[in-house]
């Protein structure tokens, strides 16, 4: 006779309000498991799509994802020639936020080149790709725009003619893919507003420093503020011929002093050893606290359930029941317990997961390892419910 | 006592603390109970018949003396049968006064978790539950809750539990304190008749004077003695005078 499924149906309704509680902190404990690993594939996953085998970025800089990294567009034709380079594609990464129907719309702006295609978007789930050179996006679904939809981003509207899933930068902000020029121009080229002010700022600056040419600051003014150097870039991506070898392609490159080489895997180290190792030790203690957390309140639980049943515990011992009957009744309900609240936490990371505001990515592996430390922490926090009914006296059930 | 006995106390004491604190509850009690018989244990608050009655269920260990059920030896002068709660599901029944039904097994659960305990499982310990519900009357209640059944019905269904496993003494516990006078008369009879029909020696700690009449034999005890058994029936004419 199982007693502990038994004493469960007497007191269903308690049993399962409870365990939707437990249920409750381990959905927490496993999205800190998926916020973690939704953390590491959103810092990766324009890296890993890119599959650039070198990355080469302004020298003693750990850009363009670790940090800002500027350098000339036409050094890519330079790189281009150096032994064992197949391809050498210009690279621009930036987080915009900009306004939409009164709502912040935040997004990472990737350009690239269209000839090459490199750093581009890897695939489109709906709509098309860029199909011309320029006032073309194509955009995130997260970010919440449709199809053929222009929006205003500096001097120009960018129509909307494809999107992609899941493409986030390193800051979990969607990405919008634009070609290079495009890029470039809604960094650099300024709005009319800010034209005029530049125009204003530059002029009484040649002013106070050549009052004796009086035309020379309205030309050089209009000049700098006018025609900024739109022709940079944050990175280019190289690919190899299969039979380079990429450190000395690396070493090449880095000879001319300008410039610092990475591989993919060091960019990724880059990524996961900066901004990402704080997250996941962040995210690391949040998990460890809420396990103890969950160890004490199913101990808690345990005990009080324990405590309910003194006396048809003193009653078992003194029908001669032996203690494995007690310890199984108390050890099967607290699994109960943990199993149910662990069954109810991943249904509802599965319905609703995908709808928190940042990447939550739950495999497999995460929830065996949680249903490990369930099991674990349910052995665990019975042990103070079993110790309590083990010290009951079998004498206790004669007492009224 | 010829070794016959269902119950068979020798020379029993038990003392609780130590040095000044030290309570005597048991002084050389003996007594002796043969099968199928129904005796009465009587005393005031404090006599030490409750003592009396937990040593003999293997609950308390006495300080010295001997106790012995059904022919195997529970106590020796300090020594005690090894595994206790095994010697009670093999040997002992209980009943008591608050019924003590575990509260979220049906009536028919209770009295199989008495027989589960001892190995018995299944139809089959379903089918002896059944029988014995139906034996003590209660049979259409064997899938009720305790909280859905009378005082007097909780009390059979505690009686069919104590006779699951055949035991060779059933110990009760002011097992008719609960009840009115009908009720109470009602479960002696049902003592009188498993006493009867089943063979086990029924000893019943009681201060219920009403129903003394219906025992074989009781037992007095006043400072931790028992006084020989008297005749229930000459008992019961003295009764007045006890109280």
């Amino acid at each position: 006779m199982n007693l502990a499924v038994r004493d469960i149906k007497y007191g269903l309704g308690r049993f399962l309000l409870t365990s939707v509680g437990v249920g409750l902190l381990l959905t927490i404990v496993l999205s800190m498991s998926g916020i973690y690993r939704g953390l590491v594939t959103e810092a990766l996953v324009l890296i890993r799509g890119v599959k650039a085998d070198l990355w080469v970025v302004q020298r003693d800089t750990r850009g363009p994802f670790a940090e800002p990294s500027r350098l000339p567009e036409d050094v890519r034709y330079r790189i281009a020639i150096v032994p064992g380079v197949v391809e050498a594609s210009p690279f621009v990464l930036y987080t915009i936020q900009r306004e939409r129907q009164g709502k912040a719309l935040r997004m990472a702006v990737v350009g690239y080149d269209l000839a090459t295609g490199a750093g581009g978007p890897t695939r489109v789930v709906a709509g098309r790709g860029l199909g011309q050179k320029r006032f073309e996006m194509v955009a995130d679904e997260k970010l919440g725009l449709a199809l053929g939809e222009s929006i205003q981003l500096g001097l120009h509207e960018y129509a909307v003619v494809g999107f992609t899933r899941g493409m986030v930068g390193s800051g979990g902000d969607p990405v919008a893919f634009f070609s290079l020029a495009d890029a470039q121009e809604i960094q650099f080229v300024k709005d009319n507003w800010a034209v005029r002010n530049a125009r204003e700022r530059a002029r009484a600056a040649y002013e106070r420093s050549l009052p004796t040419q009086p035309t020379l600051p309205q030309t050089l003014a209009r000049q700098f503020a006018d025609n900024p150097d739109l022709h940079q870039v944050n990175a280019i991506l190289v690919r190899l011929d299969p039979l380079a070898d990429p450190a000395q392609v690396a070493a090449a490159i880095e000879r001319w002093g300008h410039f610092t080489v990475f591989t993919s895997a060091q960019e990724a180290d880059l990524m996961l050893m900066g901004n990402v190792d704080r997250a996941r030790r962040q995210l690391g203690l949040f998990r460890g606290l809420l396990v103890i957390i969950a160890t004490v309140i199913i101990a808690l639980i345990v005990y009080t359930m324990t405590l309910d049943k003194l006396k048809a515990i003193a009653l078992l011992k003194l029908i001669g029941a032996p203690n494995r009957t007690v310890v199984g009744l108390i050890l099967q309900q607290s699994l109960a317990l943990g199993l149910i609240a662990y069954a109810i936490a991943v249904t509802l990371g599965e319905l609703t997961f995908d709808k928190w505001p940042r990447l939550v990515l739950v495999e497999t592996q995460d929830r065996l390892l949680l249903l490990a430390v369930v099991i674990v922490v349910c052995a665990l926090a019975s042990v103070l419910g079993v110790r309590r009914a083990l010290r009951v006296e079998a004498g206790a059930a004669l007492t009224g | 006592m010829n070794g016959s006995e269902a119950v068979s106390v020798d020379n029993l004491s038990k003392v609780y603390g130590r040095g000044h604190t030290a309570v005597t509850a048991l002084r050389g009690a003996r007594l002796a109970v043969n099968p199928g018989e129904l005796v009465a244990v009587l005393g005031p608050s404090g006599s030490g018949k409750t003592t009396l009655l937990t040593a003999i269920a293997g609950i308390v260990e006495p300080s010295s003396g001997r106790v012995v059920i059904s022919g195997t030896v529970l106590y020796d002068d300090g020594w005690r049968v090894p595994d206790l709660r095994r010697f009670r599901r093999e040997h002992l029944g209980f009943i008591f006064q608050s019924h003590n039904l575990v509260s979220f097994l049906t009536a028919l659960e209770n009295v199989v978790l008495a027989l589960d305990i001892n190995g018995v499982r299944g139809a089959h310990a379903a089918a002896i539950a059944q029988e014995l519900l139906d034996y003590l009357d209660v049979g259409e209640r064997a899938h009720h809750l305790p909280e859905q059944l009378s005082g007097g019905e909780q009390q059979r269904v505690a009686i069919a539990r104590a006779l699951a496993n055949g035991p060779a003494v059933i110990l009760a516990d002011e097992p008719t304190a609960a009840l009115d006078t009908e009720r109470g008369k009602s479960v002696m009879a049902l003592f009188r008749r498993v006493a009867r029909e089943k063979g086990s020696a029924v000893l019943c700690v009681t201060h219920d004077h009403r129903m003394t009449e219906g025992f074989d034999r009781v037992f007095h005890v006043k400072d931790g003695q028992v006084s020989s058994a008297v005749d229930a029936r000459s008992h019961a004419l003295a009764a007045p005078q006890l109280r």
